[in-house]
């Protein structure tokens, strides 16, 4: 069915008085946010404090710490993917940002020979090493036709060495890589706006939530408005045909899990200096919350399917989950088996739709 | 042709057995005498020692301290040695210990993953016994009876309670010193946060149990009322990384949480952070800065960690951190060190350790703990 027959048939149907099914469906569909609305107003009970602004802020913060990786990974779910080095290229790039952004002044510098690098530069830096690494496994990917999942957890493993040595190098000798230096935090933590909530307090907003928020526009930007975006989506529906029409696989492919990377290097520099103590533990399990986020938000393994808004209410969502748990004073022991629940839920819901079409 | 290619290939692989054997025969014989464990042998030489070190975790950054420095104890003793990592996972080091045994590895040392029963240890101490390899286990404690059953075995660590014991008195002075001034909201109870490093490790439970029991002590000896947990709700009193990694992003995450709701504007700000180690600690330290807080010692509220990570010490000394109890990972790799000469000059593993801190009864070596505070 093409758009506009699509377009016609809705409103076709719109016209039409709702019958029982489609009532159903309707709920159905929006399960979901109907349950997230449920659950935001239950802990609400239980704790008023839930929606006071510093808590909203709160959630708005974590929530921006926790997209940019989601962001990237996306884009390779879109491909019938899966990217499981997320997690150590952020721990890496996390640890690269912090040991190059160190005061100065600091005892345990890791690199005494350099000061402090400027702020772009680290970026820049960060975002290449991760494009690279993004790079080989879309390499690996589209030559060899190796599924993600075995490339990427290839390079997951590879990426712990890497993590291992680099704590190790210079004066660090092991040691959490700290000590930050002052441009570094404030870029990052640091708040251009702050909500103010009367009695002379105000809530500051970190900067890196506008940082995030940018990246959303631009993702948004890249995967709907850019031929790019388009033979992602072409090349992720339907190989064979995205191919025959034209769709250069091998770019296509690698380009994806590059600009993955370059997520990857942005969201280990905003962790730096957010988490502010990196160690080769840092960035564990990261892409678990990522790909969680991306199939509650209706990023499918399908292949071809899913939407920059879905991914922000996937991470949203996933943030919920641990702040309104923390809030109701759930055991944390509990926690997982309501994310688990959770994933199972979105996903059944969201393989729904397309069982329905067959 | 199949079934001769198979007949070759079959012979060929029984004749392996014996030759893989035959060079192997005199190793173990000769591991069985000399190494350890008395020193009526004969002196064995240096190259016949080959050790294999076991770490629970590469990627634990006091960890890579020992292993740092032990690596260059053993080259200094010009022992051959090889590292293993069991990244968290006891299955992986039993099966590394079983391989490193028949691969010919005559000295063991030996960071336990779980130490939460005695069994894990223990097998691996009885895999030793059993080609009479010398053991020393060390940092995670492991119980006597592991020790005992083996008498070339010994443990070099840290008395687990004591670091909780000194975190709990250096927390308590520091308080009383100037208790109106923590007890921001003039209540007068000093309203506190646990995290713990991880659930079921021994040097967790002591020091989430210890450094608040010994405050409280210390704290109505002065006629002050006890610590309050910040959450009545929660029994536990205490945060645990659920991934039991002791990590800094997990108390980052509790932490920004905890503030949006329990905050100055609320009247409720907590008082004091508790952590198991310096890395939950700077990862609360770093939320706490979120909101303005802990960036000089004008505006911040104690936090103490454990370890002495040299970046913590940075932030004690520019007061955006009140103290942490030093866990020395240097003389840690000596004290083993001292053992492995022994054994590398025939004596018996626990000869000339009178100047150490060592238990009665068991071969156990403490490695004291030292205070860190501005």
């Amino acid at each position: 069915m093409s758009k506009e027959s699509q377009a016609l048939a809705k409103e076709a149907q719109s016209k039409q008085p709702l019958t029982k099914n489609q009532v159903i469906d309707k709920l159905l569909n929006n399960a979901l946010y109907i349950l997230m609305i449920i659950a935001v107003i239950i802990i609400q009970i239980i704790n008023p404090k839930f929606l006071a602004p510093a808590s909203l802020i709160n959630i708005l913060n974590q929530t921006a710490a926790y997209l940019p990786a989601a962001l990237g990974i996306a884009g390779c779910i879109v491909l019938t993917g899966t990217d499981l080095s997320a997690g150590r290229a952020i721990g890496l790039t996390a640890c690269i940002s912090a040991s190059l952004l160190q005061n100065p002044e600091s005892a345990n510098k890791m690199w005494t020979a350099i000061g402090c690098l400027p702020i772009p530069v680290v970026i820049l830096i960060v975002m290449a090493i991760g494009a690279v690494i993004g790079i080989f496994n879309g390499f690996f990917v589209a030559k060899f036709k190796l599924h993600p999942f075995i490339v990427t957890l290839a390079t997951q493993l590879i990426l712990f060495t890497f993590m291992l040595t680099y704590v190790k190098m210079g004066n660090n000798n092991g040691m959490a890589i700290a000590s930050l230096d002052n441009s570094y935090s404030n870029f990052i933590k640091g708040s251009l706006v702050k909500i103010p909530t009367g009695n002379n307090t105000s809530i500051p907003i970190p900067n890196y939530v506008w940082i995030s928020l940018f990246l959303v526009v631009m993702m948004w930007f890249i995967w709907n408005k850019t031929t790019f975006g388009k033979n992602m989506f072409a090349l992720g529906a339907n190989e064979e045909a995205a191919k025959v029409s034209g769709v250069n696989v091998m770019l296509t492919t690698i380009a994806v899990f590059a600009l993955a990377g370059a997520m990857y290097g942005i969201t280990g520099f905003i962790e730096g200096a957010r988490v502010a103590s990196n160690n080769a533990n840092t960035g564990l399990n990261y892409e678990l919350d990522a790909i969680a986020a991306c199939v509650i938000g209706g990023v499918s393994f399908v292949g071809g399917i899913g939407k920059i808004s879905g991914v922000v209410i996937g991470v949203l969502l996933l943030r919920l989950i641990y702040i309104g748990l923390n809030f109701a004073h759930v055991p944390p022991d509990m926690f997982y088996l309501v994310k688990g629940g959770i994933i199972l839920f979105a996903c059944a819901l969201d393989m729904r739709k397309y069982l329905v079409k067959k | 042709m199949k079934k001769k290619l198979a007949l070759a290939l079959a012979a060929t692989m029984a004749f392996s057995i014996f030759t893989g054997c035959g060079p192997k025969e005199p190793a173990p014989a000769g591991s069985s005498n000399p190494p350890a464990v008395s020193g009526s042998q004969s002196k064995p030489q240096t190259s016949d020692l080959k050790a294999a070190v076991f770490y629970y975790n590469f990627a634990d950054p006091y960890i890579t301290t020992v292993r740092t420095a032990m690596d260059k104890e053993l080259k200094a003793l010009g022992i051959e040695h090889q590292n293993f990592d069991a990244t968290t996972n006891q299955g992986l080091q039993t099966d590394q210990v079983n391989t490193a045994i028949t691969d010919g590895y005559n000295l063991l040392i030996i960071n336990v993953v779980d130490n939460a029963a005695p069994d894990a240890a223990q097998a691996m101490v009885n895999a030793a016994k059993e080609k009479n390899i010398p053991v020393i286990l060390f940092n995670r404690e492991v119980d006597d009876s592991v020790i005992k059953s083996y008498e070339a075995s010994a443990f070099v660590g840290t008395d687990a309670p004591e670091a909780g014991h000194m975190q709990g008195k250096m927390i308590g002075e520091y308080l009383l010193a100037n208790y109106d001034k923590y007890d921001l909201n003039g209540d007068g109870e000093i309203s506190y946060v646990m995290f713990k490093g991880q659930e079921g490790n021994a040097e967790a439970e002591a020091r989430t149990q210890y450094a608040v029991e010994d405050a409280d002590a210390m704290l109505k000896e002065a006629g002050k009322p006890a610590l309050k947990f910040y959450d009545a709700k929660n029994d536990k009193k205490y945060l645990v990384d659920q991934t039991g990694a002791w990590g800094a992003q997990a108390a980052t995450d509790y932490m920004s949480v905890i503030m949006s709701e329990y905050n100055d504007a609320n009247k409720n700000m907590v008082e004091l952070v508790i952590a198991n180690n310096d890395g939950m600690a700077e990862g609360a330290i770093s939320a706490l800065q979120g909101v303005g807080f802990n960036n000089d010692a004008s505006k911040a509220i104690p936090v103490f960690g454990v370890d002495a990570l040299a970046s913590a010490c940075e932030k004690i000394d520019a007061g955006q951190m009140a103290g942490t109890v030093k866990q020395d990972g240097e003389a840690m790799a000596a004290t083993i060190a001292a053992l492995v000469k022994n054994i590398q000059n025939g004596a018996a593993i626990m000869d000339n350790t009178s100047s150490y801190n060592v238990d009665e009864g068991v071969a156990k070596i403490r490695v004291p703990y030292a205070l860190y505070t501005k």
